[in-house]
């Protein structure tokens, strides 16, 4: 049997109107007529017409106003401008807006017959597409970042978009949440793709090394400087240079990085010579920054350069609906990589991992899979596989849960703004008493150094 | 046999009528592929006065919907479905031309030895290529009367012919699905 389509005939004469009507009836498809642009757009808001034929001289709202509201509220509607003889050029004009197809009023009976036969070409092509589109999706996965919740389905929204602009990127967000792999699939998204992309961590290198590691340095420039050497903004040589933990840099390193971006060029340690940089910059942090700036130790000018588009990632317990999908992915991998037939998870401990709070987000998850899939014995990871982690057992109540989340999030304020009352407090959006009272009352210690 | 059984007992009949002058020999084999092929009663009715008032003064051509709109007014008592038959270029306000017309399920329909000659010009007798060219269109168009769509099969009555060539190629029988197709829209009367 053909396939049916369901079509909307949209002209402001009656006869013609008819005689479409008659002749797709012949051909079983669902039809329906519109004797106005107005009358097209309430019929589509109440039926997902699939193709419309459009006359392109109508009063009130002509063909081509229809085709615009058309395209923009409902772009993947097929649109057949009908037109009569001698107005090909604003026909011409109506497929760059977006038609598919054209009729000259009247046309061949075979005309009518092949324009319908690439329409369905067209929606099969389309619907091939969209098939394919949605089993990616139901993996999906943004290159690695794998997620289907909504603050990741948000994100992954955004990737292509900022990849778009060459902008610096601000990623913030705890640690263990992906950060690198969403600057790694902006890079691969832009127009810098081909070329390297280069991360480093701040917090892991002594500042003094940073510098020579971003910089390089001439031969001779300091001991131990035999020869020269290129620093990661001249290899990174229009790529993307991804600065991890931007935190943790020092004030005069912030200076330095600043002139950086402002000037777009080097001078490596022990030379003068001026060397031209290219690149885009993308920042992750999981310090509060606007504290940092509040409290000094982060230069506000800088921030600004760094953070023209912010994309904040959500900690895992924000989005738990990915849980069982990124545990799906954990399970695949590592018992991939260690050839162990280690594939399903018990319905309780699905719960327990669900429960869980997940300080260390994605990354702790990742590490526990890995952990159970080593130590289990058998195909399926229960309970006992995750005793390792911090939770008791038996399944926490609602308020335990929130009271863990609670004690997660006051501490790594706290420790981002090592210990300061009055500058977590306000981060807090709450008052130094009530801080200083929650304190005592969660049992809250200071870390000894 | 069943089926002429019950065909007999509901007495289905379809008139074949004229628009003017046509040559009564069109009208009896249109006739006589009804009942040969259709397995349905068919008989010839007296002929009705030309469609001048379908005559569009620009194209030159007959509004097929005008006719049919001026007939629907004739009640055709004793007859199931009805077929006029026409000497003259029809067409329907979308298209260039049309061999017939008929609406989905309706009571009329019509068609025209008009395009059937590959020189529509020409004033050389029709041959009898012409009348089974014409009945085949006749059969189709009944075909709608009785509901049936279009059909993608090229090995079937109701697949669609925009030209001679193609028409040429249809055969006058339904495909096997559109043979139990048309027997039950008969049953279903
Ligand atoms: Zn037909
Ligand atoms: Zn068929």
């Amino acid at each position: 049997m053909a396939e049916k389509l369901r079509i909307l005939i949209v002209d402001d004469e009656m006869i013609v109107r008819e005689s479409f009507l008659h002749w797709f009836k012949k051909d079983g498809h669902t039809v329906a007529t519109a004797a106005s642009g107005f009358e097209a757009l309430e019929k589509i808001e109440k039926f997902p017409y699939e193709i419309l034929f459009v006359d392109i001289k109508m009063p009130g709202m002509d063909g081509l106003e229809l085709l615009k509201k058309i395209k923009a509220g409902y772009p993947d509607t097929i649109v057949i401008i009908i037109t009569a003889y001698g107005s090909i050029e604003s026909a011409v004009h109506a497929m760059k807006m977006g038609a598919s197809d054209y009729l000259l009023k009247p046309f061949k009976p075979e005309q009518l017959s092949l324009v319908l036969e690439k329409i369905k070409q067209q929606k099969k092509l389309a619907s091939e597409y969209n098939y394919m589109k949605e089993c990616l999706e139901k993996i999906t996965r943004f290159d690695d970042i794998i997620g289907q919740s909504e603050p990741m389905k948000k994100i992954f929204k955004l990737i292509p978009e900022v990849a778009r602009s060459d902008a610096s990127v601000l990623l913030t967000g705890e640690t263990g949440t992906g950060k690198e792999l969403i600057a790694k699939a902006i890079h691969a998204k832009s127009s810098r793709a081909h070329l390297p992309f280069i991360a480093i961590n701040c917090g892991a290198v002594p500042d003094s090394l940073l510098e020579s590691e971003l910089f390089g340095h001439q031969k001779g420039a300091f001991t131990g400087a035999t020869y020269l050497t290129r620093g990661f903004f001249e290899v990174v040589s229009g790529g993307t240079l991804f600065l991890d933990e931007i935190g943790e840099i020092s004030a005069k390193m912030q200076i330095d990085l600043l002139r950086v971006l402002e000037e777009k060029q080097i001078t490596r340690l022990g030379s003068r010579e001026p060397i031209k940089v290219d690149f885009r910059l993308i920042s992750a942090t999981r310090r509060n920054l606007a504290a940092a700036i509040a409290g000094e130790s982060f230069r506000e000018d800088f921030f600004y350069r760094i953070n023209v588009i912010h994309i904040p990632v959500p900690p895992l317990r924000a989005h738990k609906d990915d849980i069982p999908l990124l545990i799906d992915h954990f399970l695949n991998k590592y018992s991939q990589e260690m050839s162990k037939r280690v594939d399903r998870i018990s319905v309780e401990a699905m719960q327990l991992l669900k429960q869980y709070h997940w300080p260390g987000n994605i990354r702790e998850l990742e590490n526990a899979i890995e952990r159970a899939v080593v130590l289990s014995r058998s195909r399926t990871l229960r309970t006992s596989d995750f005793a390792f982690l911090k939770l008791a057992l038996t399944p926490t109540s609602g308020s335990q849960a929130l009271r863990d989340m609670e004690v997660s999030h006051i501490l790594k304020v706290l420790d981002e703004n090592d210990w300061n009352i009055t500058r977590s407090s306000a981060v807090l959006g709450i008052n130094r008493v009530t801080l200083h009272k929650k304190i005592k009352r969660l049992g809250l210690q200071k870390p000894s150094p | 046999m069943e089926d002429t059984q019950i065909m007999q007992q509901r007495k289905t009949t379809i008139g074949v009528f004229a628009f003017g002058d046509v040559p009564a020999i069109v009208l009896k084999v249109i006739a006589a592929h009804i009942s040969g092929y259709l397995k349905i009663d068919a008989e010839i009715m007296p002929s009705v006065t030309h469609p001048y008032y379908a005559l569009d003064r620009h194209r030159l051509q007959y509004d097929c919907g005008l006719i049919l709109q001026t007939m629907n007014a004739n009640r055709f008592d004793g007859y199931e479905k009805v077929i006029g038959v026409l000497t003259v270029d029809l067409f329907v306000p979308i298209l260039t031309y049309v061999y017939g017309e008929a609406r989905q399920g309706g009571k009329i329909a019509l068609v025209s030895t008009y395009r059937m000659r590959n020189n529509p010009h020409s004033k050389s007798e029709l041959s009898s290529r012409v009348y089974e060219r014409t009945a085949k269109v006749a059969l189709h168009e009944i075909g709608h009367l009785f509901n049936m769509l279009h059909c993608e099969d090229e090995k079937c009555l109701m697949h669609f012919s925009g030209n001679l060539s193609t028409l040429d190629k249809t055969p006058l029988y339904f495909c096997r699905y559109c043979t139990v197709y048309f027997r039950d829209a008969l049953k279903r009367r």
